[in-house]
């Protein structure tokens, strides 16, 4: 599995498949702060984790289209389709989480405050990642070998980040709204939206590994 | 010795059983039905004509792609090269051959020894440092052999992986299989060339319509006309409506081939089982068979199972006569094969038989 890692990870650097992910999160994170001159640090991080989701959409896409399919044919024979795939997923995820906590760090370094950061900035790692883990989660199941269709693809890609955002069902709004001022959903207790993203990532991420060694032409 | 560090199976047989395959349940089968069991250190070929699943079977035996229906087990760590290798990577030759016999499970140090012989074998030491994407379609392809066989496999798959090659890359291909087959290990492949490697087939399989396999054996008999390839067509018509059917050729068989495919006073001698005492004089009465062997003392009891029968069919009429048996309760196909006619065929006559296309 280290092998097929780093082969997958080094094929994400190397193809520049990368850059646009970055580019796009980091102008998000500065557009997202410059408004608001100094906000709550809590506030920072909601939104850095919110805009996780499509960029690990995103990352995640770009990933699973990244291998031409004879060279993923190579791979499979050696190590399995599945083991092929799931190394794919979790290249993904790893680019998406340093990106995650990049971005974290920066809303820490520019927010305003200067006192009791770490409970905040705790509770904001884990809205990042539950936003983390329902990005990936939308990225595997509107993407090959799931839904093939490049167009189909890209467009479901979006109408799910966007259902994650605002649907009351996704445990990514739910994160994102459970700690925020006031809002306490009742139907979402403390640590519910992690446990369900967790749920949600396994069952996208293996449908995809199953599907990879059928669907494989 | 073989490195076959992921199998860990030691001595286990690739086996297929009834294996299918499909993308997509309202697509219509691709590969259906095949069954084989396959002894180490045999070198077999696919023919058939283009769309026939010959890609599609080896990449089920590669394990790149699953079965629809059936099951592939006892599969040694696999090589497997794709009938074209796109590049398409960022990767340089060596860094890619790196990445991939890692995959393969060997170590750095083993890899890196392992990638630099390969691309000197194949000739392509001097694009070693070149991006996958600059390639040429024969470097491409020398790039993807040498991953295949970096880990020294168990399984080496090869789909018309000598094409786009130069002769001299052409030579250290066939090479290679050679020392894979001299290592034990199992080498599959498809090729234009019906000449290719054709003195070490072991084995081949005809692909064609309805999704069925005929399996052969024996190095010769390439030709469509001739006794074995209207043997072949026969037992494929049959397989088609009932199940694979293994072609066998005995080394008599291709001797008569060589000395004038379709004159020559050759039989086919199908061996079945199920067959009941009192359908015997059933089987003596169908066209063509000139004669079977069956154990004496069992004709007693018309009802009693005989053990294997083989049957002598002239070569012309062992299509209907195939299809005939095939069409009895019961009574299943387990070889064909075409030997020169004798006297009177009996069980010393027999030819080695695999039990491939049995169920």
């Amino acid at each position: 599995m280290t092998a097929l890692l780093r082969y997958q990870t080094a094929n994400l650097f190397r193809s520049h498949r990368w850059i646009l992910p970055l580019i796009a999160y980091a102008l998000l994170i500065t557009v997202g702060g410059a408004g608001s001159g100094g906000q709550a640090l809590g506030d920072g991080l909601d939104w850095s984790a919110a805009i996780l989701v499509p960029v690990m959409a995103l990352l995640t896409r770009s990933m699973l289209t990244a291998e031409p399919a004879a060279a993923r044919a190579c791979v499979s024979a050696a190590s399995g389709p599945a083991r092929a795939q799931l190394a794919t997923l979790l290249a993904a995820f790893a680019a998406g989480a340093v990106l995650g906590l990049a971005g974290a760090c920066y809303e820490l370094v520019t927010s305003g405050h200067k006192t009791a950061l770490l409970v905040p900035f705790i509770a904001g790692l884990g809205k990042a990642l539950v936003c983390a883990l329902v990005g990936s989660s939308v990225g595997t199941l509107f993407n090959p070998p799931l839904i093939r269709h490049p167009a189909a693809a890209l467009l479901s890609t979006i109408a799910a980040v966007v259902v994650a955002w605002v649907s009351s069902i996704s445990p990514a709004n739910a994160a994102l709204h459970g700690s925020g001022a006031a809002i306490q959903s009742a139907a979402w207790p403390a640590g519910v939206p992690l446990a369900a993203a967790f749920v949600l990532l396994a069952a996208s991420w293996g449908i995809s590994c199953w599907l990879a060694g059928r669907r494989a032409e | 010795m073989l490195r076959c560090r992921r199998s860990g199976r030691g001595v286990s047989e690739l086996r297929l059983e009834a294996v299918g395959k499909r993308y997509g349940l309202r697509q219509p089968w691709i590969v259906r039905d095949v069954s084989a069991e396959i002894a180490a250190g045999r070198l077999i070929r696919l023919e058939g004509p283009n769309g026939s699943g010959k890609s599609t079977l080896l990449r089920l035996l590669a394990g790149v792609t699953m079965p629809s229906a059936g099951k592939v087990t006892g599969r040694p760590h696999a090589g497997y090269v794709p009938e074209r290798f796109p590049g398409g990577l960022a990767f340089s030759a060596r860094e890619y051959l790196r990445h991939l016999g890692r995959i393969h499970g060997l170590s750095g140090f083993e890899v890196t020894r392992a990638a630099d012989d390969w691309l000197e074998r194949l000739g392509a030491t001097d694009y070693a440092r070149a991006p996958l994407k600059t390639l040429s379609k024969g470097m491409c392809q020398k790039v993807a052999i040498a991953q295949a066989l970096l880990a020294r496999p168990g399984l080496l798959v090869l789909d018309e992986a000598w094409t786009g090659l130069d002769q001299a890359a052409r030579g250290a291909l066939d090479a290679a299989v050679d020392e894979r087959l001299g290592e034990g290990a199992t080498v599959l492949f498809v090729d234009h060339d019906p000449a290719r490697l054709a003195d070490r087939v072991d084995e081949r399989w005809q692909l064609g319509g309805g999704a069925a396999v005929t399996m052969t054996t024996g190095p010769a008999g390439n030709g469509p006309a001739g006794g074995a390839g209207s043997v072949a067509g026969g037992a494929r018509t049959a397989a088609g409506r009932a199940e694979p059917v293994a072609l066998e050729q005995g080394a008599e068989g291709a001797g008569s081939q060589a000395a004038g495919p379709g004159s020559a006073p050759i039989a086919a001698i199908i061996e079945v089982t199920g067959l009941e005492a009192g359908s015997l004089a059933r089987l003596g009465a169908l066209s063509g068979v000139l004669g079977a062997s069956a154990d004496a003392a069992a004709a007693d009891d018309p009802f009693l199972k005989l053990g294997p029968v083989q049957v002598t069919v002239a070569v012309e009429a062992s299509d209907s006569v195939l299809r005939e048996l095939l069409s009895w309760d019961g009574v299943h196909v387990a070889t064909v094969r075409v030997s020169p006619v004798r006297a009177s065929p009996g069980p010393g006559q027999d030819g080695h038989s695999t039990g491939s296309g049995r169920r």
